[in-house]
């Protein structure tokens, strides 16, 4: 009896130490990523005197909601308006675009169409800043300049490659005899891609749509250098405008923004976190 | 079973009328991809190319120049020490991002409890944007008030005026960069360590093998390919990074965090020398021309 009882405490201390590295490598990384994000979190939460306050103090008091209502100015709501709109357009874009090139590359991969959609993988590759500034050249005195159909067209050409990889992915699983049933009943290609492929690969839609949207949301340089005027601005630069532009004590409402910012993010993980995954490890190597 | 039977006398039919309408028919679903890729990637490459060919002022083409762009810029007594600046940049960040990513990695795989809690803590830095990461860790680390500085004043080390000391700017930035992206390699890592078959991990624990043991003779050869598109995966994001570098430093100072990207952006934006930031884009599409074509050879290797 006491034998058994002494091997399985020291089996289970045995396998507490080897859980030990595990918990250490937890609780060290909790110890360097959360920090600044726990800063933000207090400093949107306290009064604008109590944010320059040295020595800093992490628990806000009081705790006021102050920062937050002063988020809502014209030119704030604005920029997320602009972030929705070019993040909604870009996902209806992408899909209408890439949902049939996906298809047909999945299904009739002839060597042409493998190497067109390496040059599109290729291209989709490209160093964004180089893109980005000759399209700023060529654009700056065209009336597109500054409207949303070429930012939507800008981010869309900027997410095809990835969103085309990882529809194929999709389309590959489904059964071939599926599309070949309904070929021999009489549907063209163009009902099969819309009435059968398109239901069946509903859940890498969502997948890739969310990534998209996070995409959108989350950058900042197609913003900076293709919306110059203030109203074409997005989420990320309004952030970012903060610093730059700020004068006077201006952390209060910055660190807010942050969280309101980040907000959709979090709530779009923490809803989808394994389809948010998915879409973000298919072949991801746009920043 | 009756499809099985009537399958094969069909097949030859089908596909026969089929294929002679294919080939025209199919291209029609790409024309939409390549409109827009050849507005956005080919013009500009090619515009990037005329620009670079003539002299510029501000944004007006000017004359012909032919090569004289690109002779200023390998002449250029900057170049050695940006590209420098990018290397340092590019291999710092992926020094510490590869093993963090590894590592938690592991971890995730390993661990039974919490799993959810966890993952979350490790995806947190990537989940924020690029401009955020940025501007968080510049309001963390200013040298006045918040926390960073507190912490270094109180073990003498004075007050973390980071962004003022060029060499000192260039690791913030670098670790920053590093802090935003390992869980970009967490999870690459994570799908190739899924691969692993359980029982090879079981057999390695009922054999009573060691951590380090178990990692070098079952995980490390299951990974290696993995490591490798990680690598590759990981440079191309920091070759071509500008957001973080512009919202902390903007390239200074002293131009001491001006990577190959933000000279591009700086040439273009402060100096409006369209010409030269033109050819300077071209040398960094061929650096990324070289990772990318790694890239595709590891990733039709390992379909990932």
């Amino acid at each position: 009896m006491t034998a058994v009882r002494t091997s399985r405490r020291t089996r289970r201390g045995i396998r507490t130490l080897r859980a030990l590295p595990t918990w250490v490598i937890v609780v060290l990384s909790a110890v360097l990523v959360l920090p600044p994000i726990a800063w933000v979190l207090s400093t949107a939460l306290k009064r604008d005197a109590d944010t320059v306050a040295y020595p800093p103090r992490w628990i806000p008091d009081p705790l006021v909601l102050d920062q937050f209502a002063g988020l809502l100015t014209n030119t704030n709501v604005r920029f997320f308006l602009n972030s929705l709109v070019l993040a909604t357009g870009s996902i209806l874009l992408a899909l209408v675009i890439c949902v049939p090139a996906a298809y047909v590359a999945t299904r009739f991969a002839t060597r042409r169409m493998e190497t067109l959609m390496t040059v599109i993988l290729v291209l989709s590759m490209v160093p964004g800043v180089v893109v980005f500034i000759a399209l700023y050249s060529m654009f700056v005195k065209t009336a597109l300049m500054n409207t949303y159909p070429l930012l939507i067209v800008v981010y869309t050409a900027m997410i095809s490659g990835q969103t085309i990889l990882f529809l194929r992915n999709f389309i590959e699983n489904i059964p071939l005899e599926i599309e070949e049933a309904a070929a021999i009943d009489g549907c063209t290609r163009r009902q099969i891609l819309m009435k059968i492929v398109l239901p069946l690969i509903r859940p890498g839609i969502a997948a890739i749509a969310i990534f998209i949207f996070v995409f959108v949301w989350n950058d900042y340089l197609v913003g900076t250098v293709l919306a110059t005027t203030e109203d074409m601005k997005t989420v990320q630069n309004g952030i970012v405008r903060y610093i730059t532009t700020g004068f006077g004590n201006f952390w209060g409402l910055f660190s807010a923004f942050v969280i309101v910012a980040f907000a959709p993010v979090v709530a779009i993980f923490a809803a989808f976190q394994r389809w948010f995954i998915a879409g973000m490890t298919s072949g991801g190597v746009k920043g | 079973m009756s499809s099985l039977t009537t399958a094969p006398a069909l097949s030859p039919s089908v596909p026969a009328v089929r294929s002679r309408r294919r080939d025209l028919g199919v291209w029609l679903y790409t024309i939409p991809v390549c409109a827009i890729f050849l507005v956005v990637f080919v013009a500009p490459l090619a515009w990037t190319a005329w620009t670079a060919m003539h002299e510029t002022t501000y944004y007006q083409l000017g004359a012909f120049s032919g090569a004289d762009s690109f002779v200023s810029l390998l002449s250029d007594a900057d170049l050695p020490k940006q590209l420098g600046i990018t290397l340092a940049f590019s291999l710092g960040a992926l020094v510490i991002a590869l093993p963090a990513g590894l590592l938690t990695a592991l971890v995730l795989n390993d661990i039974k409890r919490f799993k959810r809690t966890v993952r979350s803590l490790f995806l947190l830095p990537w989940l924020m944007s690029q401009a955020t990461v940025g501007t968080i860790w510049l309001w963390f680390l200013n040298p006045n008030f918040g926390p960073a500085t507190a912490f270094t004043t109180s073990i003498g080390l004075g007050k973390t005026d980071v962004f003022s000391d060029p060499v000192i700017a260039l690791v913030a930035v670098t670790l920053i960069t590093a802090w935003w992206s390992y869980p970009q390699a967490m999870l690459l890592f994570l799908g190739a360590l899924q691969t692993i078959p359980s029982e090879l991990r079981e057999s390695l624990r009922v054999d009573g093998g060691g951590i380090w043991h178990g990692f070098v003779n079952v995980t490390l050869p299951y990974i290696r390919n993995a490591i490798v598109s990680v690598v590759i995966v990981l440079l191309m994001l920091y070759v071509q990074m500008v957001t973080i570098i512009l919202v902390t430093t903007r390239g200074g100072p002293l131009e001491g965090t001006t990577t190959l990207s933000m000279r591009v952006f700086n040439q273009t934006f402060l100096d409006f020398d369209l010409s030269g930031a033109s050819a300077t884009a071209l040398l960094l599409f061929a650096v990324n021309i070289v990772l990318t074509l790694v890239a595709i050879r590891f990733r039709r290797k390992e379909s990932l």
